[in-house]
Order: structure tokens, then sequence, then C-alpha cells
């Protein structure tokens, strides 16, 4: 009777079925004690963030313009990602290999969204796109073959790790035990995209366009462009497998359902989650830059390459292009950090609350796998200049050519590095 | 200008508010309401040739910010007014007179917790023309070369730190622009540039201070001067405090440490001995 399984924060993730009495029932159902007990655990966190929040804004506070603004957002993030399980892997696999597009859905919603705000704030600060400037700060990357393959390590990184970068990170939160392996070999990817960046650099990047859309079809041609793709693409994913429909969206409860069970045990739809998304970083970007989840870790990593002496002297124009900056500067911690720490912090509270905190077993090479796909997302990110967070999120809600293209090339490589892990990876 | 006396002319029309900030995103995301912007990168330097900006390009930038020749441009910016101040130097090179910094820049303004606005910027723009290009306040490399030998009058103040002065580095950590000597010109005095302003608020010393500050090092507005520093957009600070507030004969030398230290056969004082590369 009971079919999924999986840890709930993992792909698979709480699955609704069908009882005998047509009712359905949400899984995994975990004893109520120990989730009760989990959620007064949740204090502890929500204590650490507050702790956080106040030495922000101390007199020890870290030279970070709007730095609680920034807790407060990567925070909300953290909350949005857990409770809608929004892990562009999972979304992209459920649509493959079950025909289930309802995650996509939220991607899409987030994207609408995100275009709908990028649109109101570059009204605002470039009234006229066609001069000779780019919106501040937004991600507009350059175009070129090293983004869309930077775009498929990324994409095969997911498939052999089990999720994008910013998943990773809410799954932190869910005391997922391969989220830190994959993030640490996350580092070592970026570290190695270091090393190979000046020949590529001179290879590709540096006469590679930055193609803007309202630069060539002004505000509304690209939001009217954008939202065409976008419909297509909402048409293409809601068909559905057949059968599909039986089930549940596990984004409904059932009637009489109590306000706090709705928001805090039972999983949001995607596309709720989308539309929080997509407003989060409309704000993020509104106040202090876009969103995105790698500029901390690239730093790091820059930083540590550094450090040991692998880094060459000087990396060619990589601090000039938009995007997930890198850039070492005399801090440690920068505002993406406090996103990152946040974004953590809130997943962890979320999962908590709803019982979702369950560290698991896993085979070791299942380990092994994640480290080597999280070289390959440090490594895809670091050429394509962010993830699918900073290049494909806020890239395509900034209207870059560059984001689209990371989508696609992303996307084929989490297609063909599916085919791949349904293969090897036996103790899946 | 004092901040204050900003806030109570921003609706006054023979006034113009302009951001000059170096950092981007600075002013889209709250700017002084009514504070045209100006992007240093772009509007005031020629993007290929290392310049300023061409006299037709500041003629269309001016229009476009609407201002006349009788405008007073008042302007502010992101560190400590740097970039502000060259832009005042290049409004003050091209003719316009009445150029002002806002004292303290945008940290005092934010600082004090006065109003932001993101709204754009908007004004019915000008056919501004420039009518005489003041070539005296702009110092190139000959004039300075001349100052060293001894073969023209005139005096130099460095206003980098005294560790670029004293030749033990070439540049602060972190920019990329560098030279091949470390040192000064020979005879130039150092008075680095936050030396002219508080340093809790950042705005100008008062005007006898200040006058005093440059007086103990020789500088007393008998002799013309030259102030530079790397890249020429520090010193364009000092240039200010001293052709604006002071009302010395200055020129500001925007080639800097990174023409005269990368040229041939300039002489050069390197008091810290420091050897290039290190060998």
């Amino acid at each position: 009777m009971i079919q999924g399984g999986g840890s709930p924060g993992g792909c698979r993730g709480p699955v609704p079925v069908v009882s005998a009495l047509r009712r359905p029932v949400f899984l995994p159902v975990t004893p109520r004690s120990s989730s009760s007990r989990q959620r007064w655990v949740a204090l502890l966190p929500v204590a650490a963030l507050a702790a956080g929040a106040l030495w922000l804004s101390g007199p020890s506070a870290p030279a970070i313009p709007d730095a609680l603004f920034v807790l407060a957002m990567g925070t909300a993030l953290g909350v949005v990602l857990q409770r809608s399980r929004f892990c562009f892997f999972c979304m992209l696999r459920d649509y493959f290999e079950e025909r289930d597009g309802r995650g996509l859905l939220g991607i899409l919603a987030a994207l609408a969204v995100g275009s709908l705000g990028y649109l109101v704030i570059f009204g605002a600060w470039l009234p006229d796109p066609s001069g000779r400037y780019l919106p501040a700060g937004a991600h507009i990357g350059p175009v070129s073959w090293v983004l869309a393959a930077g775009g498929l390590l990324f994409g095969w990184g997911m498939a052999l790790s089990g999720s994008c970068i910013s998943a990773h990170l809410y799954r932190l939160g869910e005391g997922s035990v391969l989220a830190p392996v994959a993030l640490l070999g996350t580092v070592a990817g970026f570290g190695l995209g270091f090393l190979l960046w000046n020949r590529l650099y001179l290879l590709a990047l540096h006469d590679a366009p930055t193609v803007w859309l309202p630069d060539h079809l002004g505000y509304g041609g690209s939001l009217g462009l954008q939202f065409l793709v976008l419909a297509g693409l909402f048409f293409l994913v809601r068909r559905r497998r057949p059968g599909l429909e039986a089930t549940v969206d596990p984004g409904t409860s059932p009637a009489g359902d109590s306000l706090f069970h709705r928001v805090f045990l039972r999983r949001w739809s995607a596309w709720v989650g989308g539309i929080a998304v997509g407003w989060i970083g409309t704000m993020l970007y509104l106040r202090v830059e876009p969103l995105g989840v790698t500029a901390q870790v690239g730093s790091l990593a820059r930083r540590a390459t550094d450090a040991a002496g692998l880094l060459p002297e000087r990396l060619n124009g990589l601090d000039g292009f938009p995007g997930c900056a890198t850039a070492v500067g005399e801090s440690l911690l920068r505002a993406n950090g406090l996103l990152v720490v946040g974004l953590v912090g809130g997943a962890f509270v979320a999962s908590l609350l709803a019982g979702q905190f369950q560290p698991e077993r896993k085979h070791p090479l299942a380990f092994a796998a994640a480290l080597l796909g999280g070289v390959l997302l440090g490594l895809g990110a670091m050429l394509s200049l962010g993830c699918t967070v900073g290049t494909l999120l806020s890239g395509i809600s900034a209207f870059a050519l560059s984001g689209w293209i990371f989508a696609a090339s992303m996307t084929l490589g989490v297609a063909t590095g599916l085919a791949l892990r349904r293969r090897l990876f036996f103790w899946d | 200008m004092t901040t204050a006396w900003t806030e109570e002319n921003l609706n006054n029309d023979d006034v113009r508010v302009v951001e000059v900030s170096v950092e981007p995103g600075v002013y889209e995301r709250g700017h002084i309401p009514g504070a045209a912007h100006v992007r240093w990168h772009t509007d005031l330097v020629d993007t290929v040739r290392r310049d300023i900006v061409s006299r037709e390009e500041f003629e269309a930038l001016a229009s476009r910010l609407g201002i006349t020749p009788e405008t007073t441009v008042l302007l502010y910016g992101d560190k400590n007014n740097w970039f502000a101040a060259w832009a005042a130097w290049v409004f003050t090179l091209y003719g316009h007179d009445d150029v002002r910094l806002i004292d303290g820049g945008r940290g005092k303004w934010e600082a004090e917790g006065r109003p932001l606005s993101q709204r754009p910027f908007r004004a019915r723009p000008t056919e501004y023309e420039v009518t005489e290009v003041r070539e005296e306040l702009r110092a190139a490399l000959p004039e300075v070369v001349a100052v060293a030998e001894g073969d023209r009058e005139g005096q130099l103040v460095d206003i980098r730190s005294s560790d670029e002065y004293s030749g033990r580095i070439i540049a602060p950590a972190g920019v990329a622009e560098l030279a091949v000597r470390a040192g000064h010109v020979p005879g130039a005095v150092n008075v680095p540039w936050g030396r002219a302003v508080d340093p809790e608020t950042g705005t100008f010393l008062p005007e006898e201070e200040l006058r005093a500050l440059y007086a103990a090092e020789g500088i007393d507005g008998s002799e013309p001067v030259i102030t530079y520093c790397r890249i020429g957009e520090r010193s364009s600070h000092t240039w200010f405090a001293l052709h604006h507030l002071l009302g010395y004969d200055v020129a500001n030398y925007d080639g800097s440490w990174t023409e005269y230290g990368n040229s041939v056969g300039v002489p050069i004082e390197n008091p810290s001995g420091s050897v290039w590369t290190g060998q």
C-alpha cells in the first residue's frame, strides 16, 4: 500500500498515495512523538538566526550593506526551497522519468514572476534600454561555447550528485549526508575552473558577445518573447503521463486541514515555491544584488587555491563579467555568505518543523558519486559565472540570453546524465 | 555645500544634483531625490584612449543632464567623493565654473539618515555648448618633468599614501594598474588626500586648517601647484580643495604615477631603494 520512499527531502519526496478510503495520505508519516520533538528542536536554529541578526545590528557587525535584509531573505528562501522541494534536478527527473511536469511549473513560475519584477526595476533604473549601458549588476553574461559547456557539466553534476548547488544547500538543512560531500566537491570544482580560466578566456570568452534582449527588442518585446517561450514550455510540461491525474498534487491538502499543517507539514506546490523564489529574487536585486548562491563558495575556493599557490597571478577579465562574482575582497564573509547561511538555517527550521530532518545511511559509492558530481557542479558554475540560481533564474529574469543558453545545456546535461545514472547507480 | 543645504535645495531649478559613484548599482538602489547619474567609467573618460571625455561627448552629457552654463552643478558620490571630484575637475576644465561638491558625499548623506529615492532622473535636455577649455587646469607629462627638473616654476603634491610615495610599494593591494618603477616625482611633497578631510564625517577641513595643512608643506599658493596620485582621481579631491576652496593656481596631473612611473628616462626619487620585481 505504501509506495514511494526515499528521504523526505530527497528527490522522491513525500509521495501522496491514495488509501483504501480514497482519502489522500501524505508520506512519510513520521511518528507523531518524534516529529513534535523535532519541532521543539527547531527553536535552536531559530535562536541561532536571531543571534546572528542581533550580531549584524550590533557594533561589531561586518561592513556588509543591508546585512540584516540579506539574512532575512536567505532564511525565507531556505524555508521556501525546503517546503516546496525546489530542486531543479528533481523537477527535471520527475519530468523525464515520470512524465510529471508539476515540479517544472515551479521553475516557470519563478521565471515569470522574476521577469516581471526585473522589468519593473529596469524601467526605473534604465528607462532607455537601447543605450550603451547594461542594468547595474544584473547577471547578463557572455554567450559562448564555454557557457554551454559549463551548463552541460553542471547538468551532469546534478545527475551524479543528486541535485544542484542550491538544493544541496537546503538539503544541508535537512540533514542530508551527501550534500556536504557534494558541496566540498563544488569548492574543488571551482578551483579547477580557476585553473582553466585564463586559457578559456583567450580561446572564447574575451570576444564573446553579451546579449541583453531589451537592447534588441525593447522591454515590451523582450517580455513578450520570454512569456511566449514560457507559455510554450508550460504546454510542453503540463502534458502528463496517463494515470498521473489519479495521484494528488502534493500541494493540495485535505479539506479541514489546519493552517499549521498546510504551511509547516504539507509540501507546498512547486508553483507556489516558484512564485516566492521569483519574488525573493526581485527584492534582492532591488536592494542588494541579484540572487545567486555561488559567489561566497566561489570566492572561498578562489582564496583557497590562491593560498595553495595554484592560482595564476591574474584571472583575465573574470572580475569584469557580470555574474556570481568570486573576486576576493578584504573580508571573508560577504553578502552572499549571509544569504547562504540564512538559506541553510531557514531550511533547517522548516525541515525540523515538518519532521523531515532525517539523515540517512547511504551506499559508499553514493558518496563518491556526490563528490564527483560536486566537482562538476563547481566547474560548471565557475565557467558559467553562476548556477541554476545565479545564471539561470537571475539571468533569465534579467532577459539575458546567457540564462537561456545555460538552461538549455543544463537540461541536456541532466537528460543524458540521468541515462548514465540509471545504468551506474545500482545502489539507488 | 552641506548636506543640509542640499536637502533644502532639492527643488531649486538652478541647482542640478549629480551622483558620480564608482560602485555600480549604488545610484540605482537609492540616490538623493532628483539627482542625475553620471558613470565615471564611460561618461567622464574616453573608453578607448586614455583621456578625459571629449568636448563633444561632454556637451552631449551636459545636455542630457539638462544643465545650462548658469546651472549650479552639485556633485556627490561614494568613496569620499573621489569620482565626484574627478567630475568637478572635468566640469571646470570644460569651463563650467559653478560646480560644487556635497561636503562628505554619499557617506555623510546616508549616515545622517537623509532620504534616498529610486525614481529615475528626468529632465528636459538642453543644448549645452562648451565655450572655453581651461587647459591650464590639466598637467601633462612634459610639464611635470619640467617642474621636476627645475626648468619650470611649480610645486608638486603627491596625495598617495606614504608607502607609495616612499617607494616601499608600487600601489595599494588589489589594484590592477601598476607602474614598473616605485617612488615619486622629485621635489613632490606628500600630503595624503585623507589629511584634507575630517576622518569622522569625510567633510573638508575648515578653510584656515586646510591652508595651514598645505602651508606646513610649503604649498601656499605663491607658485602654481600640480597634484597627482596613481590614476588621477583621488588627486582630483585635493585639486578641488586647492582650486575651489583655497583659490590656488593648481592643475591636476591625470596621467599620475601610472604614467610617470612607467615613463622611460624621467627622474624619480625612490627613498626606499626598492627594486622592481625584487631582483
